[in-house]
């Protein structure tokens, strides 16, 4: 009888295994329940698949969104919907990355201690965007495709963000099958990567200032043109012999296509990878899309990456996140659409050094070439970049930088496709929105 | 006639539901805007309730009892008294022997002495070097034992002594005495007010009109458990623990059945009332060694008969096909061949000195898994195997063949997942149930949202929407007690199945037999096995096998089956008058029972020395 009775505490195995997957089961009900709880399918806090009783406003408290009883209720002002469609996201979901998506956990009204009881007691969000900022920046970008963005460099807020063709969810088109709704679902700033241009150039200045020793005295001669075999990189002026940093403030295309060959497709690889710039940005747990560059084995194709050009892409929220970076001294700053932010470290992309010289180098690009009048009362630092597309039409306009003003740093992305010449057409949106930023 | 006695009857029940709706109607136009507060309160007193009576189960399951009881005891030269503290003793040298006896002539394990139930002793040479003699005759395997008898173990003589009928009353009346259990009708009316509070909920459910079957449903499951009570005092037995837990859970699965089914509540009493007659029966049939070894073969060849039918005739649903349907009532056989499963498996003591019953054994629960497997039934064909596993460790206490037997069993069961599509599939889709919320994964994504939809507190018996899909009132059972009742509360569920088997173990010490060890412990394995089944699977812990939780899933055969099982566990309790399987000494008027007492007691102090 005491064998038996030893061999009964095998029982103790069993209870002990119990325990152990329930202990697991614990961890993850407290860790995941949140997000368990905003299943679709959870018909306590939805119907038919919509929020029971949800509200997403801005930052300043504007109701962008309200969700009552399977039912839709967006802004009274028409500007407001079309301009923060993209952040708030739409009826049918079509739009993937709308806060009605990607904050559902948030919007439930879950606790982990009541769950979803009372589920009419509503879910509230308040995003980071400022409906202002993104009214003013849907009117600069005035009929055009393309997306706009400004973030706090130190918070991570994204404060505006548009993206354009939007519509009117109040009335949305019968179809947007044709060519004014082109891509109207994708929120251009978060899921789309464009061929660089210009901007690009500040990845090939930071992989020489920190490849090649002396990079700021090396000079390259610019006449139009740079000869390959029988091809030729061609230049928008004769620009003679130049400095990085004049080379930079006219953009010259010689200077960063001999550079670029210089330090090599491996080289300007890492560098753009080191850069955060063909990884995915990660905004409140949403990857962005990611942006690419291909080291060839072709000094012609090395020569046209070198400005951007050729098999390069970037998406506008990887480029941001890199201005945060130069601002911030080479650190990222993590960015989010939640009001009040983390102001966590998104990861260092840039030596300090290195960033305080792109910063210099940006700064007098504003000075030398696009005009401190654009910036009234901010110290800016931009790069301007025209990506040519082919197929005969107008190239995309790309701006991007960050100004400082009163101890705030407003970091800025600008593209306005097929907009024309870069410093002019989105030079001009990101002049109208970030004064708007800056308390005009 | 009969059509009008039926009508009477319809009638009747029919009136019986309008007077329970009516009353929901007064109570809700009474309490108006308060009904919400009551609700509001509710969620918290059903917890609260229910955590109070696993308390008081568990207190009064640790609380000090009765000292383990005497058979008798062997007197040595030198006034050294060697008690005999079960049915079923080992001898030897052996630190796990029960009479041990450290002299180097004895052998490790030397011999047996071992009472049937009718009071007969037998000793057993266990094959030991030296042998045993009684009155110096030799025993050849084994011998019966008289009173005052001389057991030489290893040339040593003992005087075999056994309690006579007398001492053993008076044994029981001081056990009795001194064995005062925690008030098991306290614990049982807080029982019934967590049936109230459920009643209540479902009363004033503002989701749902009330519905008088579900009330009267509720209603009749606080007759069946006073009358189990009342019945078990009235057999003058006085632990309640188990069956308290038992009905705690039962109630759980009463709230589950009303919120998912309720036009089932009439047949789920039926099935209660069916489960309790089952585990008196059981139970009854435990009170006799000799009985349970007359039944064991007939059982057997019952049991495999079921499967048998089950295999050729039994329906398909769900994949399984573990469904036997006969005349308009359809029942699980495989949930029945548990109990018979248990009831072959255990054995007394003196029957796992040879090899060959443990083979008939293997050979019974070989064919039992391999027919779930033919059918389908994966998750009740695990759970025989662990609870094989579990008695044949029990038997043999050989770590080597379970290691064997689970080799086997992996083999098997990697050929029945390759043979059968719809076994794979279950697995295909583990641990990435929120990778295919709309196939594989369908029930336990549901199962874990509407879970954590309850938060701690639940959402309120009745405003679930689980209960919506598939099997929700079975196999995602948990998930549907976590969002109605709560995290709390389903945690208790589980705690309450644990304590079955904390009981199992913790009076296997002072058993009587190993027989009713491997019972209890059996069963208890049996019933917390299948509850890791079925929790861990719906919430894509373990594989979604889709077993029963017990006693709280919905179905009758599942319910009947566990209530029989409960009998195993009280078969090991001990605890003066605790258990109904566990037999009396005959009644006898004593007048004198004090000084009897007092002689008991002077006994026991002697022979503790």
């Amino acid at each position: 009888m005491t064998k038996i009775k030893r061999r009964s505490a095998v029982l103790l195995i069993l209870i002990l295994l119990l325990a152990m997957g329930m202990g697991i089961f614990l961890v993850r009900y407290f860790r995941n329940g949140r997000q368990w709880a905003a299943f679709s399918a959870n018909r306590t806090a939805y119907t038919d698949g919509v929020l029971k009783h949800a509200q997403i406003t801005d930052r300043n408290g504007e109701v962008l969104l309200t969700m009552e009883d399977g039912a839709y209720r967006y802004s009274s002002d028409a500007l407001t919907r079309i301009s923060t469609l993209h952040a708030t996201g739409d009826r049918y979901g079509n739009i993937g990355t709308g806060a009605n998506v990607v904050f559902r956990e948030y919007l439930t009204g879950y606790d982990v201690v009541n769950g979803l009881y009372r589920s009419d007691r509503s879910g509230s969000v308040a995003l980071s965007i400022d409906a202002e900022l993104n009214r003013r920046a849907w009117q600069a970008l005035n009929g055009r495709k393309g997306t706009v963005a400004v973030c706090d460099c130190d918070t991570g807020e994204i404060l505006c963000m548009v993206s354009a063709p939007s519509f009117d969810p109040e009335s949305p088109p019968d179809s947007v099958d044709v060519p004014e709704y082109e891509g109207v679902y994708i929120n251009r700033f978060l899921s789309s990567a464009y061929t660089p241009g210009s901007i690009f150039k500040l990845v090939t200045a930071a992989a020489a200032l920190e490849q090649l020793p002396g990079a700021g005295d090396r000079t390259y001669p610019c006449d139009g043109s740079w000869e390959i075999g029988n091809d030729a990189v061609t230049c928008m002026g004769v620009h003679g012999e130049l400095s990085l940093r004049q080379a930079l403030a006219v953009s010259c295309n010689c200077y960063f296509a001999q550079l670029a060959v210089d330090l090599g497709g491996e080289t300007m690889e890492k560098q753009a990878a080191a850069m955060g710039l063909t990884e995915p940005v990660f905004i409140d747990g949403i990857p962005s899309a990611r942006g690419r560059y291909v080291a060839s084995a072709e000094t012609l194709d090395t020569a046209w990456s070198g400005v951007g050009q050729g098999q390069d892409s970037v998406c506008p929220a990887s480029m941001l996140r890199l201005m945060t970076a130069i601002a911030n001294g080479g650190r990222a700053v993590e960015l989010t659409l939640l009001r009040g932010g983390s102001g966590a470290e998104g990861g260092r992309l840039l030596p300090e050094k290195t960033a305080e010289i792109l910063a210099e180098l940006m700064h007098n690009d504003v000075v030398a070439s696009y005009g401190e009048d654009l910036f009234p009362g901010v110290t800016a630092y931009a790069k301007s970049g025209t990506a040519e597309v082919g197929g005969g039409v107008a190239p995309h306009a790309w701006f991007v930088g960050f100004g400082r003003k009163d101890g705030r740093t407003l970091a800025f992305a600008v593209l306005v496709e097929n907009g024309g010449y870069g410093s002019s057409a989105a030079g001009s949106v990101a002049s109208d929105v970030m004064k708007a930023a800056f308390g005009g | 006639m009969r059509a009008t006695v039926s009508a009477h009857v319809h009638f009747m029940i029919d009136s019986v539901f309008l007077f329970f709706e009516r009353l929901s109607g007064w109570c809700v136009s009474m309490l108006g805007q308060r009904a919400e507060t009551v609700l509001f309160l509710l969620r918290y007193l059903i917890p609260a309730i229910g955590l109070a009576v696993l308390l008081r189960c568990l207190i009064s399951l640790f609380r000090e009892g009765s000292r383990p009881e005497r058979w008798g005891r062997l007197v040595l030269s030198g006034d050294v008294t060697l008690p005999l503290t079960h049915w079923e003793n080992t001898i030897g040298r052996g630190r796990s022997c029960d009479i041990r006896v450290d002299v180097p002539t004895v052998s490790r394990s030397h011999g047996a002495l071992i009472r049937d139930s009718g009071g007969a002793w037998t000793v057993y040479d266990l094959s030991s070097r030296t042998g045993i003699e009684v009155d110096h005759r030799k025993v050849e395997g084994s011998m019966p034992v008289q009173p005052g008898q001389v057991i030489t173990v290893g040339g040593l003589d003992m005087v075999f002594m056994p309690m006579s009928e007398d001492e053993e009353r008076i044994q029981a009346e001081s056990r009795r005495y001194r064995y005062q259990p925690v008030s098991q009708g306290f614990t049982l009316f807080l029982l019934t007010m967590l049936q109230f509070c459920f009643f209540l909920s479902f009363l004033l459910n503002p989701s749902e009109p009330a519905d008088g079957r579900i009330l009267f449903g509720f209603f009749g499951l606080t007759a069946v458990t006073w009358a189990a009570y009342l019945f078990t005092r009235a057999i003058r037995r006085r632990a309640f623990e188990a069956e308290t837990l038992a009905l705690l859970l039962t109630t759980a699965g009463f709230a589950v059945c009303a919120t998912s089914a309720a036009y089932e509540m009439m047949r789920q009493i039926l099935f209660l009332i069916a489960g309790v007659v089952l585990y008196f029966c059981v139970g009854a049939v435990l009170r006799s060694l000799r009985l349970v070894k007359k039944l064991r073969i007939p059982a057997a060849a019952a049991g495999l008969a079921l499967l048998m039918v089950n295999v050729v005739f039994s329906e398909k649903v769900l994949g399984a096909k573990n469904w036997l349907s006969i005349g308009g009532f359809s029942f699980q056989p495989s949930e029945f061949v548990k109990i018979i499963f248990i009831f072959v498996g255990a054995a007394t003591l003196d029957r796992l000195f040879t090899k060959k019953n443990l083979f008939l054994f293997v050979g019974f629960a070989a064919f039992c898994v391999l027919a779930l497997v033919l059918i389908s039934d994966f998750g009740t064909g695990l759970v025989f195997f662990v609870t094989y596993l579990i008695i044949a460790f029990l038997r043999s206490g050989s770590v080597g063949t379970v290691f064997l037997s689970v080799g086997g069993a992996v083999s098997a069961g990697l050929l029945a997942i390759s043979v059968k599509p719809y076994i794979a599939s279950r697995f295909a889709g583990w641990r990435h149930a929120w990778d295919f919320p709309y196939d594989s994964g369908y029930q336990q994504v549901r199962a874990m949202s509407a879970a954590a939809g309850g938060g701690l507190f639940g959402l309120g018996a009745g405003r679930g929407w689980l209960e919506t899909v598939v099997a929700a009132n079975t196999d995602l059972v948990f998930g549907v007690v976590c969002e109605e009742e709560g995290l709390v509360f389903g945690l208790t569920l589980i705690l309450a199945v644990i304590l079955f088997g904390v009981c199992a173990v913790a009076y296997a010490g002072r058993a009587r037999s190993s027989f009713t060890v491997i019972c209890s412990v059996s069963a208890a394995a049996m019933l917390i096995f299948q509850m890791t089944l079925n929790v861990l699977g719906s919430m894509d812990i373990l594989p979604f096998t889709g077993v029963t939780f017990p006693f709280v899933s919905r179905g009758g055969s599942s319910l009947i089956a566990c209530w029989g099982l409960l009998a195993f566990i009280k078969a090991c309790d001990t605890r003066q008058n605790a258990s109904f399987t566990v037999r009396l000494p005959k009644h006898r008027r004593n007048a004198d029972a004090d000084d009897d007492v007092r002689i008991y007691e002077r006994g026991s102090e002697t022979g503790n020395d």
